[in-house]
């Protein structure tokens, strides 16, 4: 069988609902890997989802998952396909291992493949000795690791996780983001992954689709984006123009932005040239901000740089 | 890029890694300081085994909400109220064996019993089969298995034969528990062998009419308690309306109105369409049942309601899907 090179593709894709169009004449194609989903809520992200799982019908267009038409091979898909939904989706009083078990065998696997396939995906995704006790007792953390569990145990080619990331602490971002990176590196399998935050997705996909409105913005490889560099915002009382020249003395690029400084972060030892020349200076920090990238931002920048 | 991921094979963990990769050359020196009982992290692993279809998913599913429906594998607490129920159910059947050894006469009669025990099996339809249906919306569990071949047809399918099975389950065991007993007794006479077959096919009608009238309703609500409530009310509002419509009748010697009344009890019901309609047993309500186009009607009336609860359930369930 020839590699699909195309994991993805959907022609002009619409879908209207009574008083919202989630999906505007998209058109898209999506290779294999991470592939990262970026849109504000309401952008027509869990829409999409939807379609390419078969369980939403389009109202035009077609769309194609792994060479099968979503509107005619849906069961087909759904069996190769895994999806972590956005929402929580977790019976309490029933443990990871019990859910995980069912869920495989509900994609199909024996009872003896479905217990092993369990007990691998739940060791992978991270939950040990917790894995046992019921889920109504997880923090989210825990909880998001089972919803990615069910999504992979049964070995499918392509999952679509819906803002996995969403509630956890910045550590738990940073273990889920990682764990994404070697679902799609090292396990093989291509991942479809929506996130209302470009900076985070850009640590981890090769490709980056950004939809607004249900209409593409843009879809490129993740070396296009331009915007790589992190930005942090700093605001003092008073003393900007002190700081500003104190931080380029000390080789950083600081711009000024309204009543607030926007530095690059190059590495993390930006962070500590700024705690240092504050404290140096003696100013009075009001507000230091990981730069949130505006959609819209990137595609103000010239496409091509 | 610096988020590479680490490369597979590598052991999971600093205690287990030895201070060079394990060649395969040189595996002298790794004996004795491996330790044991360490987890490697032999990296992912592709399922390549056989993938069944639907139906085996379908099938899986309704064992896992049959053994739910009982509280196996869940809390300890989940499973007194359908054991207790289970436990009053046979007791019937235990007096009436002991009737039959100690006085050789008949205790309870087989088509009668599930009409006699109704309070019991409604509770247990009221407390039960909200648990089959309504944690899978409340926690939003449904589109996990919409996403998977399983459809909502399978779904709701499979649903309805976990909770039926259930209830056939609480009135199979003590009636045949009770036929077995007669047959070891030996009482004078033929054993009541076409009555005892008579019952377990109405014991496939009631289970089949229940389940379905007490899934749809509990579908209707992602809330148990609600379910609960509200499959309880309508069992005691039909039995209660029955009874008094029939006495009412019965009261201007209306016997004809009194028998159709008597059919709004779903219980009734099934003994008038399969009991007494297809095989001719004494009815178990306190009064006859309407003969002739009663029997038609109440069998017309049995498989109404559950094509009606089946079509509500498919509706419920789109909608639920399309969120």
């Amino acid at each position: 069988m020839v590699p699909v090179m195309t994991i993805l593709a959907t022609e002009e894709l619409s879908r209207s609902f009574p008083r919202v169009t989630a999906l505007d004449r998209l058109t898209v194609t999506v290779g294999p890997g991470v592939t990262g989903l970026v849109g504000a809520n309401g952008a027509g992200k869990s829409t999409l989802i939807k379609i390419l799982l078969g369980l939403l019908p389009p109202s035009a267009g077609t769309a194609q998952v792994l060479g099968m038409d979503v509107a005619a091979q849906g069961a087909e898909i759904r069996r190769v396909v895994g999806y972590m939904p956005e929402h929580d989706c977790l019976p309490p009083d029933l443990s990871a291992t019990e859910f995980t078990v069912h869920m495989a065998r509900m994609s199909g696997l024996p009872r003896t493949a479905a217990r092993e396939r369990a007990a691998d995906v739940l060791r992978h995704v991270g939950l040990y000795e917790e894995r046992y006790r019921p889920m109504g007792g997880y923090s989210t953390g825990m909880k998001q690791r089972v919803k990615l569990a069910q999504a992979l145990v049964h070995d499918p080619r392509l999952v679509f996780l819906d803002e996995p990331t969403n509630g956890l602490d910045p550590q738990g971002r940073d273990e889920m983001l990682a764990l994404i990176r070697r679902i799609g590196a090292e396990f093989g399998i291509s991942v479809l992954v929506t996130s209302h935050l470009l900076g985070e997705l850009e640590r981890i996909c090769d490709h980056v689709i950004v939809i607004d409105g249900g209409r593409l913005l843009r879809s490129s490889a993740i070396g296009e984006f331009t915007q790589t560099t992190q930005t942090v915002t700093v605001e003092v009382e008073e003393g900007h123009d002190l700081l500003a020249a104190r931080l380029i003395e000390l080789g950083e690029t600081v711009t000024a932005a309204g009543r607030a400084l926007l530095l690059q972060v190059r590495s993390p030892e930006t962070y500590d040239t700024l705690r240092d020349a504050v404290c140096d200076l003696d100013l009075c920090l009001v507000r230091v901000e990981q730069g949130r990238q505006r959609i819209e931002d990137v595609f103000k920048e010239p496409a091509d740089v | 890029m610096s988020e590479r991921p680490s490369r597979p094979n590598t052991p999971a963990g600093g205690p287990a890694a030895p201070g060079h990769p394990a060649a395969p050359g040189a595996p002298a020196q790794e004996n004795h300081s491996s330790p044991v009982g360490v987890i490697h992290d032999i990296g992912y692993r592709h399922y390549g085994g056989g993938r069944l279809g639907r139906s085996s998913a379908t099938a899986a599913l309704a064992v896992h909400s049959l053994r739910g429906i009982f509280g196996i594998g869940r809390t300890a607490r989940a499973k007194i109220i359908p054991f207790a129920l289970g436990a009053i159910m046979m007791l019937p059947a235990v007096v009436s064996i002991a009737i039959m050894a100690l006085a050789q006469q008949r205790g309870m009669a087989y088509p009668g019993y599930a009409a006699g025990m109704q309070p019991i099996l409604a509770i247990f339809l009221a407390s039960q089969s909200p648990y089959a249906v309504a944690p899978d919306l409340r926690f939003r569990v449904l589109p996990l298995y919409l996403s998977r071949p399983v459809t909502i047809r399978d779904y709701v399918g499979a649903k309805l034969a976990a909770m039926a099975a259930a209830i056939l389950l609480l009135l199979a065991v003590p009636l045949t528990v009770l036929f077995v007993g007669e047959l070891l007794i030996d009482l004078p006479g033929a054993p009541l062998t076409s009555d005892y077959l008579a019952s377990m096919a109405g014991a496939v009608g009631y289970a089949v009419l229940l389940a379905s009238l007490g899934v749809a309703i509990a579908s209707l609500t992602p809330r148990r308690g609600l379910g609960v409530a509200s499959i309880i009310a309508l069992y005691l509002l039909c039995s209660g309306v029955s009874t008094v419509l029939a006495a009412t009748m019965e009261s201007v010697n209306d016997y004809a109105a009194a028998g159709w009344a008597w059919l709004v009890n779903p219980f009734f019901l099934v003994d008038a369409a399969v009991h007494v309609g297809i095989f001719g047993t004494e009815p178990a309500a306190p009064g006859a049942y309407p003969g002739g186009i009663g029997v038609a009607a109440a069998i017309v009336a049995v498989l109404g309601l559950i094509a009606l609860s089946v079509a509500v359930l498919i509706m419920r369930y789109r909608k639920a899907a399309s969120r």
